[in-house]
């Protein structure tokens, strides 16, 4: 039989990974060391301000190169095989395809309001986003096959075949119905995109299969969506139990120093609100992330497993804004090196793998990089 | 026979891993698998990805999915031969980190200076008729937002060529906008705002408003602006959103403060030469600069102002001591002004 792992580690070509006897029990291992990152991350920094951030395509990649070397899937470490000429290309060719005929019609959209045609404004407007909504949604899809397609594997690489027109088409139209039944088909929209995504990609000769279904998520859902209405209810009681509780009190010397002491607390309410929604959400997402991985399966025999809680995203995110803080800000160089190993540490893989018969993916490689994602600001996985 | 080395690669065509020894040959690097199969690889294809603890590890550059890996030490001429790191890019390798980082910092501050400079030497060379067209192109009639009554635009017409005789191409509009602002738009346009009009309390103060705004465009302020904003946009395209947009503030306000010197610069010299009192300006801008806000996006290249404190005070210093100045215009001509959006009965409000 060809080798198992996740459990055991093992190749079936004899590829004994030397660290097997005492490697832990994950399929994804991490190996890095900020130390060895550091290093990267500060000559990127130096040479991302001296180029005016031009460098940043190439800084990237010398990242990715880094964080992939040092993750190891069973027996062998990921390879980054990415350019920055490549993300540089893309970055051009978003600017010019997308980003200036977008300025030049918001030039536009301004000379209609100015002439008094706010109307035919606002409709140029809304276009626009309908278009901008399109584009983020083909930009996702792009990127991961962006990824997938430099991301090696004994010599093995990823890809699809498809070039996300459609997906943009399906991510316009699944978060318009998410959002517009009262928001409350988000989840479904995010699980369904999911799937969508991962059923165009592929690993060597290998499909992706996605297969989540939403309903598991949607009561940590209705709790991030309702979280403001009961953290405003739960806040209100408690100003007025304090409030009552002064002016029963009735003391007039005491009474302004505890008006002051409640302005203090409508303050540290407020923070407080946004943080609590904040941890509703998180505590949202990291089922969500551990659901819609827990579904896919690679081939016919691989499947995948996140194991990061809610608790490990508050202390991944806690730990980022400690970093950040402490150097001054400095230390966000260093996030990109976190996320990875937070993402590659919580990652597992079980079932069998036959590199014997793991051939290399025909699916075509675009020349350039994920220059839409790049231009919308929009995260990774 | 040349030195053999142990090596490992996998094929960029299937998964399985590949185990046997490398040895030079020629201008070819010479695999040779444990069971006797054999490829031969051009040095000039082999590119080294990365010295580490394990070994060597390269790839060929048609086919980065092939990678080889020597683990045992190297000998020396196949060292030799076998490509170096590509670390940080091509040309900084080639130059060197330090060397580098200073040739890209000084061609970096250079491009800087071009663009931050350079409009201020354009702008002015731009002619006049073709930033007229572009600013109508853009802007048009704005719609029917100004106000117009005749009695009101006699009044306008007299103030604006009572500060500017030479130059009946700036036009001085009064918009139905309710807010406390004014902006030189591109064509030589000036717009006052009806809120600011409401505000002034006498012609002296809007005579002060109007010029302003007139010396922004009779210094080219806004071509100047707009140039310098396309230049910018441009080199700072590089860095992400966030970071381009803060260093594209800092470098355009230090522009703006002296642009808006230089428009007062020339208020001043134009209300002299019309024998109008600066005081009134100097009132004006005191109460117009607790009020003001950043203004709408679109004005952004009206953005911020010196000190008002120190605005005030020279315009205040340039009133000449006991002179007698002519009223900018007369009671019943401002009054014209203060009721012109509310008497056209046609102008429409504006929206943003």
């Amino acid at each position: 039989m060809a080798g198992g792992f996740g459990a055991d580690g093992r190749m079936p070509d004899g590829g004994d990974p030397a660290e097997a006897v005492d490697a832990p029990a994950s399929a994804f291992v991490f190996e890095g060391s900020w130390r060895e990152f550091a290093p990267i991350a500060f000559t990127n920094l130096l040479l991302t301000i001296v180029t005016l951030g031009i460098y940043r395509f190439w800084a990237t990649t010398r990242e990715r190169q880094y964080l992939w070397s040092r993750s190891r899937f069973i027996d062998e470490h990921l390879e980054w095989t990415g350019t920055g000429k490549e993300l540089f290309f893309g970055f051009l060719l978003v600017t010019v395809l997308i980003l200036v005929p977008f300025g030049v019609i918001q030039l536009i959209a301004q000379g209609l309001i100015f002439r008094g045609q706010g109307g035919i404004a606002a409709g140029v407007f809304i276009a626009m986003f309908g278009l901008l909504f399109y584009f983020s949604g083909v930009a996702r899809f792009r990127a991961l096959r962006y990824r997938l397609g430099r991301t090696h594997w004994r010599g093995i690489r990823g890809g699809s075949h498809d070039p996300g027109i459609r997906y943009g088409l399906s991510h316009m139209w699944k978060y318009a119905l998410g959002y517009g039944a009262i928001g409350l088909m988000v989840p479904w929209a995010m699980v369904s995109l999911w799937n969508e995504r991962w059923a165009h990609m592929s690993f060597g000769q290998l499909r992706f299969r996605s297969e989540a279904d939403f309903s598991p998520l949607m009561k940590r859902y209705l709790l991030f969506y309702l979280a403001p209405l009961i953290l405003l209810i739960v806040g209100f009681l408690g100003i007025g139990a304090i409030a009552l509780g002064i002016g029963a009190a009735g003391d007039f010397d005491r009474e302004e120093l505890a008006w002051g002491a409640l302005g203090g607390l409508i303050a540290i309410g407020f923070v407080a609100f946004y943080l609590l929604w904040g941890l509703a959400y998180l505590f949202f997402y990291a089922k969500y992330l551990r659901v819609v991985i827990s579904e896919m399966r690679l081939g016919d025999d691989i499947s995948f497993g996140f194991s990061a809680s809610t608790k490990d995203w508050f202390r991944l995110i806690l730990g980022d804004a400690g970093l950040v803080l402490v150097t001054l800000g400095v230390g966000w160089i260093f996030l990109s090196y976190r996320h990875w190993k937070f993402f590659i540490t919580h990652l597992e893989a079980y079932g069998v793998i036959d590199p014997e018969i793991l051939m290399q993916s025909d699916t075509p490689m675009a020349r350039h990089g994920e220059g839409l994602l790049d231009a919308f600001d929009m995260g990774a996985i | 026979m040349a030195d053999r080395v142990e090596a490992s690669w996998y094929d960029g065509l299937t998964a399985r891993k590949r185990e046997g020894v490398a040895v030079l040959a020629g201008d070819r690097l010479l695999l040779t698998e444990d069971d006797g199969t054999q490829v031969a690889l051009p040095l000039q294809d082999l590119r080294l990805v990365e010295r580490r603890a394990d070994g060597l590890i390269l790839t060929l550059n048609d086919n980065r999915g092939f990678r080889l890996r020597l683990p045992g030490p190297i000998p020396a001429d196949m060292a030799a031969r076998l490509p170096g790191e590509n670390r940080y890019g091509h040309w900084i390798d080639r130059l060197g980190l330090p060397r580098a980082a200073v040739l890209f910092a000084g061609i970096s501050a250079a491009a800087l200076a071009v663009v931050l400079t350079l409009p201020s030497w354009l702008g002015p060379l731009v002619p006049a008729s073709w930033e007229r067209r572009a600013g109508d192109a853009v802007i048009g009639d704005m719609g029917n937002t100004l106000c117009r009554t005749p009695a009101g635009d006699a009044a306008l017409r007299q103030l604006s060529a009572a500060i500017d005789p030479q130059r009946p191409l700036t036009r001085v509009d009064i918009a139905n906008i309710d807010m406390v602002n004014a902006v030189a738009l591109p064509g030589g346009r000036v717009v006052v705002f009806d809120g600011l009009v409401q505000e002034a309390e006498s012609a002296d103060e809007l005579a002060g408003v109007v010029a302003h705004e007139i010396g922004h465009v009779r210094e080219r302020h806004v071509m100047q602006a707009l140039l310098r904003q396309f230049g910018l946009s441009i080199l700072l395209g590089g860095f992400n959103s966030n970071v381009g947009s803060g260093i594209f503030g800092i470098a355009s306000t230090s522009y703006t403060r002296s642009a808006e010197r230089e428009a007062d610069d020339y208020a001043r010299e134009r209300l002299a030469a019309a024998d109008i009192s600066p005081l009134g300006a100097a009132a004006f801008f005191e109460r117009l600069s607790e009020e003001h806000g950043d203004g709408p996006d679109w004005a952004a290249w009206v953005a911020t102002h010196p000190a008002p404190s120190q605005r005030q005070a020279q315009f205040e210093r340039a009133a000449r001591e006991g002179a007698d100045y002519d009223p900018a215009l007369s009671q019943q001509e401002f009054g014209a002004l203060k009721s012109m959006c509310e008497q056209d009965a046609d102008v429409e409000e504006f929206y943003f």
